[in-house]
């Protein structure tokens, strides 16, 4: 992986870990100073280790996901993001600053303006309407009553809701109150968004069309966010990087096509077993370099790197050619067969190359 | 030391600090007696400074605006049947005292119950104090008030109070501590203040657990201030006692519907007024 310029890293987490319990303390020393294992620490000291030794950077502009099952640690792992959980070991810099080390009222200053948290419960005040809730960051703030509902209509707006402001949260169905969730995130404009499971308790259908509005929203607004989820389709479908948790650990980053492509344990290949490659591999890591191909390359169709299978198959039936020509920035850079794309969307591209036809 | 002799020692001691205190701290129990019964005249006078009917039907007016219409009129025909009786004056001290001792119990069980509801350790310290004054017999408390402040209404103010202060301790405590988790983190995340997750998150939670509280402590002063009669209370325990005394059967019946009849009427308003807004209910 290309480590990005330092200064685009929001968050930057560092060998991080939280053990739960009355001897935590004892717990740490013995992890740092003997090693020991998760089960070993919950024989000997009766603690449990949520988070163990996670490392990630959530750069700029990116929406990174976290995935894991409950019980993973990944709702531990972004409270330690914001500091609503106090790590046991490691380091947490946001926006190059280590946020162990503000006091009360910087911490509250960097919750307040830098980063955002939506919650899988939504949490909307049942006392205050649509517009006193997403207004509600700013209120805390201390933004004048006019600026600040200035602010909640126009972050009202964006998630599609101008017409509901006045209604109480009782009144709106679940997929409505989280877009509330979202809008009062917005309201504060945070560069970074923690979403703890937004859209897990909602039904399939809400779901779909929120993540892809809140992807297209975060891409437009050029904002940061940390996803946590348990289903693997919706960090694909959201995130542009995922780490995979299981028991506490980060057991693989990358994008998700580096995942479906080479997951790094048997645990995350049984995760991406059942997912679909279409959409997923791009030209890029099924094509089979120039020189292998003998046929001509000046009658081929033509098509992007970053050109998914699906696409590559739609232009292969269009045009009934054997093979597409990849190019980029106009020039040749390989050639996908139909060999390749098939060996592709059964997802293990990788064998291809050498006994190409 | 023999047990019995022990007890007699203990008896003797606790008499002996009343005494101590009725020499060395009148000038206190004066304080409180003047300030007690200052409160309790104003509030007289305030319900005594328009005619009878006019007071029925603001009762009335109020009944409706926070309960319902059928309400409203019922307290209005209610009230005049009061007057009817002849229970009028006696009907507005027993008033009187109600809102004089609940504004006095109110006034320290809020914030008391608040700061328990923050502090557990206070909670658990005050937990006992009020399984003590809850499981006492009530007209206990009118003894070492009678030997402090004499006999009359500011007495009653004080044995009333006791007896109405702990609902509004618990229920208030109650409320401020569950407040649901998810709503104390949105203030963390959100960064607000310590006075603001106050201010905004703890406390419109608690708001009907606190009305409930203030009820309930309505409705103990009420059944305080008529036992508060046998020691001069005014009102209409004074004419239940009375009646009891002379076996004035029809009296007591009287002014116990005169009871029945205001109890009815505060505890209706108070829940009226605790009811969520429209749209406000999860």
């Amino acid at each position: 992986m290309t480590q990005a310029d330092t200064s685009d890293v929001l968050i930057d987490c560092r060998s991080v870990w939280k053990v739960f319990g009355d001897r935590n303390a004892e717990a740490i020393r013995a992890i740092t100073e003997r090693g020991l294992t998760k089960t070993e620490i919950l024989q000997e000291y009766n603690c449990v280790v949520g988070v163990s030794d996670a490392t990630l950077q959530v750069r700029r502009g990116e929406i990174f996901c976290i995935m894991g099952l409950s019980g993973s640690g990944k709702s531990t792992l972004i409270r330690l993001l914001n500091r609503l959980i106090e790590p046991s070991l490691g380091k947490v810099l946001v926006k190059g600053q280590d946020i162990a080390t503000l006091d009360a009222a910087a911490l509250r200053q960097m919750r307040a303006r830098h980063i955002g948290m939506v919650f899988q419960s939504v949490a909307l005040l049942p006392q205050r309407n649509v517009l006193e809730n997403a207004a509600f960051g700013l209120e805390v703030q201390g933004v004048p009553r006019d600026e600040r509902n200035r602010a909640a209509e126009a972050a009202l707006a964006k998630v599609g809701l101008s017409d509901w402001t006045a209604r109480y949260p009782s009144e709106l169905s679940g997929g409505m109150q989280q877009r509330v969730g979202l809008a009062r995130a917005l309201t504060s404009d945070p560069e970074i968004i923690l979403m703890d499971e937004p859209f897990s308790a909602l039904d399939p259908l809400i779901r779909r069309q929120l993540q892809d509005e809140f992807r297209q929203l975060t891409k437009d607004l050029g904002k940061s966010a940390v996803f946590i989820t348990h289903d693997l389709d919706e960090a694909i479908r959201i995130g542009d990087r995922i780490a995979i948790m299981k028991d506490g650990v980060i057991i693989q980053t990358g994008t998700a096509e580096e995942i479906v492509m080479n997951p790094a344990d048997q645990y995350v290949a049984d995760f991406v077993a059942g997912i679909s490659r279409l959409h997923l591999i791009k030209a890029h890591s099924v094509m089979i370099p120039a020189e292998q191909w003998q046929g001509s390359v000046d009658g081929l169709p033509r098509c992007s790197p970053e050109a998914d299978i699906d696409a590559l198959i739609g232009q292969i039936t269009e045009t009934g050619s054997d093979a597409i020509a990849v190019e980029d920035a106009g020039k040749l850079v390989g050639i996908v067969t139909i060999r390749n794309l098939l060996l592709g969307v059964r997802g293990d591209a990788d064998a291809t190359p050498a006994a190409a036809a | 030391m023999e047990i019995s002799a022990l007890i007699a020692r203990f008896d003797e001691m606790v008499d002996n600090a009343l005494f101590w205190l009725g020499d060395h701290a009148a000038f206190l129990f004066d304080f409180f007696r003047v300030v007690l019964e200052g409160l309790y005249d104003g509030a007289l006078w305030l319900l005594e400074l328009p005619p009878f009917y006019v007071v029925a039907l603001a009762a009335g007016l109020l009944g409706w605006r926070v309960v319902g219409r059928g309400f409203g009129l019922g307290i209005a025909v209610a009230l005049l049947a009061c007057a009817a009786m002849g229970l009028w004056p006696e009907t507005m001290s027993t008033l009187a005292l109600v809102i004089a001792a609940s504004i006095i119990a109110l006034a320290v069980s809020l914030p008391l119950g608040v700061l328990a509801g923050l502090m557990p350790r206070l909670d658990r310290a005050l937990t006992p104090v009020l399984d003590l004054i809850q499981t006492l017999p009530p007209y206990i408390y009118l003894l070492p008030s009678i030997a402090l402040l004499g006999y009359g209404p500011a007495t009653a103010l004080v044995a009333t109070v006791i007896v109405a202060m702990p609902p509004a301790i618990r229920l208030t405590s109650l409320g401020i501590r569950q407040t649901p988790h998810e709503f104390i983190e949105l203030g963390r995340a959100t960064g607000v203040t310590p006075a603001q997750m106050f201010f905004k998150i703890r406390l419109p939670f608690a708001v009907p657990s606190i009305m409930a509280g203030i009820n309930q402590s309505l409705m103990m002063a009420f059944g305080m201030v008529v036992i508060a009669g046998i020691v001069g209370s005014g009102g209409l325990g004074e004419t239940i006692y009375g009646a009891i005394r002379t076996l004035d059967i029809a009296t007591s019946i009287d002014a116990s519907i005169a009871i029945v009849i205001l109890t009815m009427m505060l505890d209706r308003l108070t829940q009226g007024a605790a009811r969520p807004r429209k749209g406000a209910r999860k």
